[in-house]
């Protein structure tokens, strides 16, 4: 008898914890953000039959602070509308880790039925057949090309099929410090537009100790002075838009990068290096404590300089160009999609329309950014402030990174193309052909 | 059970008793083994099987692929940035795993010295292990800032203008292997352990021999502490191959300037979870491996030259 309680008690132990372990791997205990977890499946089942039951609807974000708070006012004005439908809100953290959770859950069968998602990735999870296709459905609520921006909807498009509802978006413009410009005798009210005034002022603004820079007027490839941000702005093109090629090597956008290793040389580019690898983010942003004097940034700026250092006096203007006319720029943002999978796609997709028309557009972005429609950005009065009327006046003729499934292949290959031919290791051209190769090349396995 | 209860009372022989006895043990010792067995194999073995698949596949996680024989390791070896991201990693491990040992060994023979307050010594150079890896990231990305670091600032007051760095191509590994060295605590530790393990009697013979400090530490210290060297060597090689959340921190996971710190898992995640290319990173993961096992048994082999073991 003795014995066999010993044996009990390890047996117990490892009892419940294998039976923990199971659980933990099976799918039909409620884990975070799983579809099945508060609704029976059996009101989802009547719902779709038309009954009176209630559906859960799952959506994983990252929004923190103001945009959760608006994401709950979003949340309540639907539920009001839509007193079948309840919306859940998961917090997944909205970084490289958010993606691989929805990853996984999209491999395992089991995802939200809705996630906020960077319409970036569009291309390459449409490409996966990984998300839900919109066009029926928009079509049907009268969601169409007219409702966004250009860029919006063509972010949100993938092989002429709609795969995700634009919300919220940026763009990028110059941003200069007018004290420095009254400095040293530039118009603070007349920034540069063509390249050569910017030269012309970036060598004013300047002051260099050495090798150390004081303060630096202008590094072309700052913040976001992407290659994308010159290549749009000399006129070139990154993709052909009939075939579907990736075109990094359009003679424009080799000119582009061309100005931008000229520039670097002028000022060395180990010195600029020094200046950039580590610079400060927030209150030590080097725009903010006044070490650089113009730099390509977007709108969240304008938030950050208010938060740290709300007396700066500075503004905006389109990114030059070489004629110094024609301005535009490029734009990203998020976007909710329904990921393959979800068992509650028309529901989900009421939430969706609901954020994709006016009402929620504007309780979503209001106090916190720009949104996909035109309207609701004059409503929010951003045409009336001097800053912000800049980013929205160019909305319009904003790009948008190509949608392909190799889109973070091609970011990455023009990162690295930009940073070797400033660097003098090789020539734009050289790397742009490269670029265009690589990407062209990874790409042909989709098009079997 | 009650069966197995009642012989017990009967008088076996010492040796069938002892079996029994072992052969329960046994069945306790793998019953509480049990759970983390199953988890072995449930999230261990089962997938890294899984990978070596994979690895012949071109697998995104969203869809199984298709079977592509070796291609995967046919385009691995004509991809430039594998081959930039294995020299990365290499300079890294052959720099840094020395000097770590070099510096481990010494630390722990000045943190040996039967000095006051040698608590309070030995509490500060464990501190910074205690930091973890993402904010030790950010905090020396502040100390070597090239224009407004602490340590340039320094220099500069002694008339040196220093490197740039992390923003340098050819500085920015050598200060992550700098940065790296904060790390150290953790083997000064096992140090401190191997050398509380030589006896007394060793020094003293030396003593009346009239050994000075040098031949003691080359004739007692050193050879008696190679065991844990060798334990330090072997974990230091394996981590160093590893190296992902510092420079990926650093770098944003770019691994700027111009891919001078694209380690080779960072490169190997990008792979997976950014380009969904899974089949490839798998490939990757596997030729990791067996770098790693073929250098961790020549240190194997070699260690029978140099380590000693106490009474042997």
């Amino acid at each position: 008898m003795r014995k066999s309680t010993k044996l009990a008690f390890p047996t117990l132990v490892s009892f419940l914890t294998i039976s923990v372990l199971a659980t933990a791997c099976s799918s039909t205990t409620p884990t975070t953000g799983g579809t099945n977890s508060t609704t029976p499946s059996s009101t989802a089942a009547s719902n779709e039959k038309g009954g009176q039951g209630n559906v859960t609807v799952t959506m994983w974000h990252g929004l923190t602070s103001i945009d959760l708070e608006n994401m709950n006012k979003v949340v309540k004005a639907f539920e009001a509308k839509n007193p079948t439908v309840k919306i859940k809100l998961v917090y997944t953290e909205s970084n490289e880790g958010a993606d691989q959770k929805l990853l996984t859950a999209v491999a395992g069968g089991n995802p939200p039925d809705i996630a906020y998602f960077d319409r970036f990735k569009v291309g390459s999870w449409a490409a996966q057949g990984s998300l839900t296709d919109l066009s029926t459905m928009a079509a049907g609520a009268g969601i169409n090309k007219n409702s966004y921006y250009p860029f919006a909807w063509d972010e949100s498009n993938y092989k002429g099929k709609l795969y995700a509802i634009p919300l919220g978006t940026d763009s990028r413009l110059l941003f200069y410090n007018k004290d420095h410009f009254k400095e040293v005798g530039l118009d603070p009210n007349n920034p540069p537009k063509s390249l050569a005034e910017l030269e012309a002022a970036s060598e004013k603004l300047t002051i260099k100790d050495g090798k150390r820079f004081k303060r630096i007027g202008f590094i072309p490839w700052y913040s976001q002075g992407w290659l994308y941000s010159w290549g749009w702005s000399f006129g070139g093109d990154f993709q052909d838009k009939s075939t579907g090629k990736i075109t990094a090597n359009d003679p424009k956008v080799v000119d582009a990068l061309q100005w931008m290793t000229d520039f670097g040389k002028k000022y060395n580019v180990e010195d600029i290096a020094g200046f950039t690898s580590a610079a400060g983010t927030d209150e030590m942003d080097p725009f903010i404590s006044g070490q650089i004097s113009m730099k390509i940034s977007g709108n969240w700026t304008v938030a950050g300089i208010k938060k740290f250092k709300p007396n700066l006096n500075y503004g905006v203007t389109p990114i030059p160009t070489p004629t110094g006319s024609n301005f535009t720029t490029w734009s990203g943002g998020m976007s909710l999609i329904i990921p393959k999978g979800s068992k509650n796609i028309e529901p989900a997709w009421k939430f969706l329309e609901f954020l994709g028309k006016e009402e929620g557009q504007y309780l979503l972005n209001a106090q916190s950014g720009m949104s996909v429609i035109d309207s609701v950005n004059a409503k929010f009065g951003y045409k009336d402030d001097p800053i912000m009327k800049e980013f929205v006046n160019i909305l319009p003729k904003s790009h948008n990174r190509p949608v392909i499934p190799e889109g973070q292949l091609l970011w990455n290959e023009l990162a690295s193309a930009t940073e070797k031919a400033t660097r003098s290791n090789g020539t734009p051209k050289e790397n742009l052909d490269k670029v265009t190769e690589t990407v062209n090349k990874a790409l042909e396995k989709y098009n079997k | 059970m009650a069966k197995l209860a009642e012989s017990v009372h009967l008088k076996a022989s010492p040796v069938a008793r002892k079996q029994r006895s072992f052969r329960r043990t046994n069945v306790i010792g793998w019953l509480f083994a049990s759970p983390w067995a199953l988890g072995l194999i449930c999230f261990y073995a089962i997938p890294m099987f899984a990978s070596i698949y994979f690895s012949f596949t071109t697998y995104s996680i969203l869809q199984p692929g298709e079977f592509v024989g070796l291609n995967n390791y046919k385009d691995l070896f004509n991809d430039p940035l594998f081959w930039k991201s294995i020299y990365n990693t290499i300079y890294f491990a052959v720099f840094f795993v020395p000097i770590s040992i070099f510096f481990g060994v010494a630390l722990a023979m000045m943190l040996n010295l039967k000095v006051k307050g040698m608590a309070i010594y030995r509490t500060i150079f464990f501190l910074p292990t205690l930091v973890p890896q993402v904010a030790l990231a950010v905090l020396w990305m502040w100390l070597l800032h090239p224009n407004f670091g602490l340590v340039n600032g320094m220099l500069a007051s002694i008339g040196i203008d220093g490197p740039p760095w992390l923003g340098g191509e050819a500085w920015s590994k050598p200060s992550l292997i700098l940065m790296s060295l904060w790390g150290i605590g953790h083997a000064v530790v096992i140090y401190l352990a191997g050398l509380g393990d030589i006896p007394d009697e060793y020094y003293e013979a030396a003593e009346i021999d009239g050994a000075n400090w040098f031949q003691k530490t080359k004739t007692v210290t050193l050879p008696l502490l190679t065991p844990v060297i060798f334990y330090n060597l072997v974990m230091g090689t394996i981590g160093a191959f590893q190296q992902f959340t510092l420079p990926y921190t650093m770098t944003k996971g770019q691994g700027t300037p111009a891919n001078s710190m694209t380690f080779y898992v960072m490169y190997l995640y990008e792979n997976g979870f950014r380009y969904f290319k899974m089949g490839y990173a798998s490939a990757m993961a596997w030729i990791l491996f067996v770098i790693v096992m073929a250098l961790t048994a020549l240190i194997f082999i070699s260690s029978k030259r140099w380590v000693h073991y106490q009474g042997k």
